[in-house]
């Protein structure tokens, strides 16, 4: 395989968007052929690469100017990532109409989130990332101005923070190529700014972040795509780090923190889909609630660890695009879409909290009592999937943009993928793992296609799971819906003082200065006279410049 | 070809390119000749200023320039335009004699204060801001020097004047840089997203780049040199042909929410993958290279960018026809300038 | 001798620039910083520098004396400010030359810093175009006799052109701002 096929991948989804944008500015909208032609012909240029050598495949086009290469490089890790999310993307992109202008942002959105997990470095995943989530906003703000979207300076923020530690590194250790970082450049500082950067750009807080706000815009098209585009890329830095760090971050106090981190958003998300007023406000709870799980597998240091996120990452991507897809109204799409994201078994996601939560416990002390939290979380997860069944369905979700079957597809092979769990751990996870994990803590999770063999036990993913899964069918089949029960039931708990940092935000945002106040600042006055172009001012800064450069 | 000229090559290019699309794609009532005629004359004018074999002649075209202009009919008078070009040129004269006449050392670090209150007067940069005439038409009013003239004239004065200064002095011009850059970032920001006139907005906006621009000059390091110029560069053939676009629509008071004014939003604001996030790339390995809480202060700095930069993008309503197309360009060589700004950078020999 | 003259010259006839408003005032200020700065640059060895500030200079004097108000309006009521702004500006170039910097050419650099100085405050502090357009003949030509302190000769050029800037600037019509 030539290496400039690396670009592919990228190259063909910029190709799907000119020609949209081309015929679009003919005033001749092609609708959505171009798009699912140029997003499955980047996932397809994606398997082909991977799957032909499955080994790392590097390009580099030159220095760009900004001290970094242009260089690009699909390995374990990025496939997955790629993978992680081109597919939801290009779901959504084959289904659900759009404006020209829409498709052209989405599909070039796309394009730079696979840009920015095929970059060798951390400036050039900083540039790519950047644009995937300025294109994000673009496409929220011009599907509606008015509803939830993450703040732009939220995001900014994270990228800008990005290459910072990227130009720390090139400052320091000469480089900020991942594979080619010294491991003591990765300082606590710089893990420090790639982890804010990352929790930045995957708003991963325990408060409703905008992960869960975008669940609750009318239309869910851009919020899908941003959700898909955007929401992994945050991951995919704090498992790069294990790259740059010999395998593990720079302390181990890090490991905790972004783990107790992770437990407290899925705890978050828990609390408020139990709740929920809304089932659309349940849903909206369901990819931060994941991310929380995996934010705490990856961030524990193991094998097994990271494994798990990935795996529970790769369930998030699926959510993804099942839930934009799903119509407001019940039915069996939605039942078998909630049963599919809170990890009923045999799900994928149950199977990945499985290992997640064995992985926590095989750490010990105290990330072992991570792993409490993150079980007791799971149970309220639960209570309120079987609560979320009941709820009220605001309607807004247009229908032109639902498709319950695919939806009920998705989700129902997200349910029936968890047999195949072991399978998907050691073809997809495992050797993303082993890419990041080497020297001090190098080693992978052993097993195949059939189980999954951790430190303290074997998890018999297929021989456990088909049974639980037949199980399910044959209830179902003999009970059918009867026993849904549809009627709404009261939150399991209300947490006292939950919901005070909303309260107070709006307090401070409410928050006038009295009519009698008069400052003695006047933001107006200082203006004119700054402006007001008096020779006195002028001559007053010359003399305080010759001052300050003769003291 | 001499480094200075090197240095300012993309820089004049960007100024024809401007010239040429503000014609091109000036709406059809505009007088395209004299648009011609004028945007010709100036770039004429910063040919002349880049191209002079000596600062002291480079001054002398920078005074034919302002007279030219202060000549051309609009709100404001003959004597307030000329104000602030003079007092730039005497500051940066005297800045040369104190450079090269013999005494105390402390002349020197008087001459650096003279080239820096120079460049920010013949900017119109705090504690210099020009008055601006909401009325006035574009080619006669201020962000001609902030936006046209002012980035190849700092750019012309900065690079000859560092061979005059002792090294000491040199550092001082440095910290003065980088601590008015640093004031007119915030006060740029600031002001633009507070003050009630939308021209005025964008005026402050003008200025909030500069701060970002004197930071990277004031670093002296390769690094910051290179974000100077590609904020130059993004103010020339970035925000100056979109706030010329935008002009129109400010005088019939429209704004809009389009994909375009959120692409344009992005690019003020110096989004990832506009010049603008290249530009503060460089500009933060520069100020790690030098001093690092530099580097976090102008981080925290650059998000103050976002909230004006949304406001300014709605000015610029809906364009069609040859605006579009403009903008249009615009945004796309920012794109390209931000995805792969080496081209550039070699042109000025960096 | 002569340098100390020509300074002086050029101190005089800045002063007459700053303190009158009459063209006959200010065609007789131009001249005599003309003579005053072409005399620097002939004692500093420019020869043909001088020749070429006299040219520039006394065709802008000229020029000024056939256009502008009438007569000569030199120190009418409220001219203090400016009277004492001749002095002290004097003063200070006079203690900068003399007292702060050292080596030959004191006179030169009293003269520019001087004339540029006090050309530059007349400026800022009108708004009749004749009267700034004289103070910006007056700076440019102390603008081109500063260059003689550049270390590597600057030619001829900057005297030229501030020769021919100094007499372009009194062709130029000046539009009246437009009301608003």
């Amino acid at each position: 395989m030539p290496s400039i096929a690396v670009v592919a991948p990228i190259v063909i989804p910029l190709v799907a968007a000119a020609v949209i944008a081309a015929f679009g500015l003919a005033r001749i909208n092609l609708g959505r052929i171009p798009c699912a032609v140029g997003a499955w012909g980047s996932v397809l240029a994606l398997l082909v690469l991977w799957l032909s050598v499955r080994a790392t495949q590097e390009l580099n086009l030159g220095p760009l100017g900004l001290g970094t290469s242009l260089e690009l490089r699909i390995d374990a890790v990025g496939f997955a990532f790629a993978m992680i999310v081109a597919v939801p993307a290009a779901v959504l992109l084959t289904l659900q109409p759009r404006t020209w202008q829409e498709a052209t942002a989405a599909i070039v959105g796309m394009a730079a989130a696979i840009a920015a997990v095929e970059s060798g470095g951390v400036v050039l995943t900083a540039l790519a990332g950047g644009a995937a989530a300025t294109l994000a906003v673009v496409q929220l703000d011009t599907e509606d101005v008015k509803a939830p979207r993450p703040r732009w300076s939220v995001m900014l923020a994270a990228w800008l923070a990005l290459s910072w530690a990227g130009v720390i590194l090139q400052d320091r250790a000469g480089t900020a190529v991942y594979a080619a970082v010294p491991v003591a450049s990765l300082t606590g500082a710089v893990f420090t700014l790639l982890a804010a950067a990352a929790l930045g750009a995957s708003g991963l807080f325990p408060w409703r972040s905008w992960p869960a706000q975008m669940w609750l815009r009318p239309s869910l098209r851009a919020a899908g795509m941003t959700i898909a585009t955007v929401y992994p890329l945050g991951f995919y830095l704090l498992v790069r780090a294990y790259e740059m760090g010999d395998g593990k971050y720079p302390q181990p106090a890090f490991s905790v923190i972004l783990a107790l981190l992770g437990v407290a958003v899925a705890l978050g998300a828990a609390i408020r889909a139990q709740g929920a007023a809304t089932r659309r406000e349940f849903l909206g709870e369901v990819v931060p609630g994941l991310g929380g799980f995996a934010l705490m597998a990856i961030a524990l240091g193991t094998p097994l660890g990271l494994v798990a996120g990935i795996l529970t990452l790769a369930a998030a991507a699926a959510m993804t695009a099942c839930l934009a897809l799903l119509p407001d109204r019940a039915g069996i799409a939605t039942l078998v879409a909630i049963a599919a994201a809170v990890g009923l078994p045999p799900g994928l996601a149950f199977g990945a909290r499985l290992l997640g939560l064995e992985a926590a416990f095989e750490a010990g002390v105290p990330i072992g009592l991570v792993g409490l939290v993150g079980a007791a979380t799971w149970v309220v997860w639960i209570v309120a999937a079987a609560r979320a069944i009941g709820l009220r369905a605001p309607s807004g979700h247009a229908a032109a943009e639902t498709f319950p079957r695919v939806a009920l597809a998705i989700a129902a092979v997200t349910v029936v993928a968890g047999p195949a769990a072991a399978a998907f751990q050691s073809g997809f996870a495992n050797p993303a793992q082993s890419e990041v994990m080497t020297g001090s803590n190098s080693g992978s999770v052993a097993g195949g296609l059939v189980s999954v063999d951790t430190v303290s036990t074997v998890l018999p993913a297929l021989t456990l799971f088909v049974p639980l899964l037949l199980i399910a069918l044959l209830l179902y089949a003999f009970a059918g819906a009867s026993l849904v029960r549809s009627q709404p039931r009261p939150a399991l708990f209300a947490l006292p003082g939950w919901g005070v940092g909303e309260r107070i935000r709006e307090l401070v945002r409410a928050a006038r200065v009295p009519d009698q106040y008069r400052s003695l600042l006047d933001l107006r006055a200082v203006e004119a006279a700054a402006a007001g172009g008096k020779p006195v001012l002028w001559a007053a800064a010359l003399v305080a410049l010759g001052f300050a450069a003769t003291r | 070809m001499p480094p200075e000229l090197n240095a300012d090559l993309p820089l004049l290019i960007a100024a024809a390119a401007t010239v040429v699309l503000a014609v091109v794609l000036s709406p059809a009532q505009a007088s395209r000749k004299a648009l011609l005629a004028r945007g010709g004359t100036g770039l004429a004018g910063i040919v002349g200023v880049a191209v002079a074999p000596s600062l002291d002649l480079a001054v002398l075209v920078l005074l034919a320039l302002a007279v030219l202009h202060s000549r051309l009919p609009g709100q404001r008078d003959f004597a307030q335009r000329l104000q602030l070009p003079v007092v730039a040129v005497v500051l940066i004269v005297f800045a040369l004699l104190f450079s090269r006449v013999q005494g105390p050392v402390v002349l020197q670090r008087f001459a650096a204060v003279g080239l820096v209150a120079g460049i920010a007067a013949s900017v119109g940069l705090l504690p210099y801001i020009h008055v601006l005439e909401p009325d006035d038409t574009a080619v006669a009013s201020p962000i001609v020097w902030i936006g046209f003239t002012g980035p190849v004239v700092a750019t012309t004065v900065l690079l000859r004047a560092r061979d005059l200064l002792t090294a000491d002095a040199g550092g001082e011009m440095g910290a003065m840089l980088i601590g008015l850059g640093l004031i007119n970032m915030l006060w740029g920001t600031v002001a633009a997203w507070r003050t009630a006139s939308p021209i005025g907005a964008w005026h402050y906006s003008f200025m909030a780049d500069w701060g970002l621009a004197l930071c990277g000059f004031g670093l002296f390091v390769a690094d910051g040199q290179a974000a100077a110029l590609l904020i130059l560069f993004s103010i020339v053939f970035g925000r100056l042909p979109l706030y010329l676009a935008s002009r129109q629509a400010l005088r019939a008071n429209a704004s809009a929410d389009r994909p375009i004014n959120l692409m344009v939003a992005a690019a003020l604001a110096g989004s990832a993958p506009f010049a603008g996030f290249a530009a503060r790339v460089l500009l933060l390995r520069g100020a790690t290279d030098m001093y690092w809480p530099l580097a976090l202060v102008l981080a925290a700095g650059m998000l103050l960018w976002l909230p004006v930069s949304l406001r300014l993008g709605r000015t610029l309503g809906q364009p069609r026809g040859r605006q579009a197309l403009g903008v249009g360009i615009v945004l796309a060589i920012n794109v390209v300038i931000g995805l792969y700004p080496l081209p550039l950078l070699a042109l000025a020999g960096r | 001798m002569v340098s100390v003259l020509a300074g002086l010259a050029a101190w005089i006839g800045a002063s007459v620039i700053v303190l009158a408003d009459g063209r006959r005032a200010l065609a007789a200020g131009l001249a005599t910083v003309t003579v005053g700065l072409a005399g620097v640059a002939w004692r500093d060895g420019d020869g043909l520098a001088a020749v070429v500030i006299l040219l520039g200079g006394g065709v802008a004097a000229f020029l000024r004396q056939r256009a502008g108000p009438p007569g000569w309006m030199l120190m009418p009521a409220g001219s203090t400010p400016r009277l004492i702004l001749c002095v002290a500006g004097a003063l200070v170039a006079l203690w900068f030359a003399a007292s702060i910097t050292v080596g030959p050419e004191g006179a030169a650099r009293f003269a520019v810093l001087c004339v540029a100085g006090l050309a530059a405050a007349r400026i800022l502090s009108t708004r009749a175009a004749p009267t700034i357009a004289t103070a910006l003949a007056t700076l440019v030509l102390a603008m081109a006799v500063a260059t003689h302190f550049a270390g590597d000769s600057p030619g001829m050029a900057p005297y030229l052109v501030a020769a021919l800037l100094a007499a372009a600037v009194m062709f130029l019509p000046v539009p009246a701002a437009s009301a608003s």
